[in-house]
């Protein structure tokens, strides 16, 4: 039998960063977030803030990749030359769309989440506003779902992280207020441009001209 | 099974569908003798053993002139007072208010849907919801302008181990193009039979003459499920303005086919769609696809809902 796809979960930095379990369900490892969500694989746009070889010459390429709520990293190599092609034509800052796995590593202090993509391309910026209004409504939903403290995944994430619920909505407003001022300027400079349009007209006006 | 086992058997059989017991083992004896002394065609055969059975156990002459019913797809009922036999999925089962009516509801394949009747005094087994059944001597019949099937007494229900699929649902979906497939970009079909072609060989017939197309097969992925997706050379060039021609030229320029994919994989992955098509088999053939992209409005009102 083939197995189920896994869905691309979509979870902000600030959320993805701070997740540490591991649960293991037959071979398939995922991580536990701190608002009750099973991750496998994630689908994120985020801005590619550096790329950095991690040592010379090993192919082995780390990202720092940034949404509005925080930082993560991002690491490609010979597993999947295709995105390590499409990095290196990639000149930071960008704004690209990842699919990939995620991993949590066992750190020398703490443990660490990074994600391996399978898929890395540079994208337009209303793929990202897309993008943070479905994740801010998919976080929001899990905040509910942890305030009515039923399911299995949601007692675990209370158990292990017993996160501020107050924290993370205030997270995901900022995130959707930042894309919202910015889709308000675009539509101001929009509403000017018409403006300077209608001034021009004005003085194109041939009424004079037409009542002769 | 030898022919005099087998006539016997589909007489016999055509009996007890009608809850008639008859002697096997006389019947046999006649089969016999029809077929191996006189040579009489099996049709005859059968005519005249079933002629006699019904004069012996007193029977209505019906069961004479039911004959098998030929098998037909769902779209292709279009007449009533025809018997066909149908293999179909239990879509839906309606109440029904009439004691007359045992069963009533919606069956289909994957050509169509249509409603069918189980009489009460057909004495016809029930059916569930979501499984398949081979609707065998059912007479088609014409109600308030559209088709339906009766089950009668002449007819029987079979439970088939096959899952029969529905008539394709038309879905409509907004998601994240996660992945584009094997398969994609400027691909080969056989000039047989259309099928795509693996590394220069049709599946079924080899090394034949070919021609190009343009496609895409991708997962759709909207967070909460995924989608399989086939997008055509229309979808694909409505899209990126790269149709076949153009396709042809990249990869003539690039001396490469995969430049191609390419340039459709950096034009298209990550990207929202809201694609509408058609679910056949593991796939979403793809109608009508668009960027999908998002308004102020939704950011204000869900910012309000916070
Ligand atoms: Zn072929």
């Amino acid at each position: 039998m083939i197995r189920r796809r896994e869905v691309a979960k979509r979870v902000f930095a600030y959320e993805l960063t701070r997740s540490t379990h591991v649960l293991q369900e037959e071979n398939v490892k995922y991580a536990l977030t701190p608002l009750g969500e099973r991750v496998n694989r994630i689908f994120s746009v985020s801005v590619l803030l550096d790329k950095e070889e991690v040592r010379p010459d090993t192919n082995l390429w780390r990202m720092r990749l940034s949404d509005p709520t925080g930082v993560f990293y991002a690491y490609a190599g010979r597993f999947n030359s295709e995105a390590v092609e499409t990095l290196l034509d990639l000149e930071p800052p960008v704004i690209v769309a990842l699919v990939g796995k995620v991993r949590v590593f066992e750190g020398v202090t703490r443990k660490l989440v990074s994600v391996v993509p399978e898929n890395l391309v540079e994208v337009e910026s209303a793929v990202r506003d897309y993008w943070v209004l479905e994740t801010a409504k998919a976080t929001l939903k899990r905040i509910e779902e942890m305030e009515k403290k039923e399911g299995e995944d949601v007692k675990l994430a209370w158990n292990i992280y017993n996160p501020n619920l107050e924290e993370y909505k205030s997270v995901v407003k900022q995130a959707v207020s930042l894309i919202r001022e910015e889709l308000e300027e675009l539509e101001k400079e929009f509403e000017e441009e018409e403006e300077d349009f209608e001034f021009e007209e004005e003085e194109w006006d041939l009424t004079e001209l037409l009542e002769d | 099974m030898d022919k005099v086992e087998e006539i016997t058997q589909k007489i016999v059989e055509k009996f007890e569908r009608h809850g008639v017991k008859v002697n096997k083992s006389e019947i046999k004896k006649r089969v016999d003798l029809l077929l191996n002394e006189f040579k009489v065609p099996e049709g005859e055969i059968i005519r005249t053993i079933t002629n006699y059975l019904i004069r012996e156990h007193g029977l209505s002459k019906e069961i004479l002139f039911e004959r098998e019913s030929p098998l037909v797809k769902i779209a292709e009922i279009t007449k009533p007072g025809v018997w066909v036999s149908v293999k179909a999925k239990v879509a839906q089962l309606w109440d029904s208010s009439s004691p007359n009516v045992s069963q009533v509801g919606l069956i289909g394949d994957e050509t169509g849907m249509i409603k069918f009747v189980i009489w009460a005094k057909s004495g016809k087994g029930e059916v569930e919801e979501g499984k398949s059944y081979l609707f065998k001597n059912v007479v088609t019949d014409s109600f308030q302008g559209r088709m339906q099937i009766n089950v009668n007494r002449f007819s029987s229900i079979v439970e088939l181990e096959e899952d029969i699929s529905l008539p394709p649902r038309e879905v409509s979906i907004v998601g994240a193009l996660v992945s584009i497939q094997q398969g994609s970009g400027l691909i080969q079909r056989c000039s047989i039979c259309g099928r795509a072609m693996i590394k220069n060989s049709c599946p079924e017939h080899g090394k034949v003459e070919s021609y190009d197309d343009l496609r895409i097969k991708g997962v759709l992925d909207d967070g909460e499920s995924v989608y399989e997706i086939i997008l055509n050379e229309e979808n694909v060039k409505s899209l990126t303005g790269i149709g076949l021609e153009e396709a042809k030229r990249i990869a003539q320029e690039k001396l490469d086919r995969g430049a191609v994919l390419s340039e459709l994989k950096s034009r298209l992955l990550g990207r929202y769609f809201k694609v509408t098509g058609t679910k056949g088999g593991r796939y979403i053939l793809v109608k009508e696809v668009d960027f999908y992209k998002p308004e102020l409005k939704e950011f204000k009102l869900l910012g309000e809902a916070i």
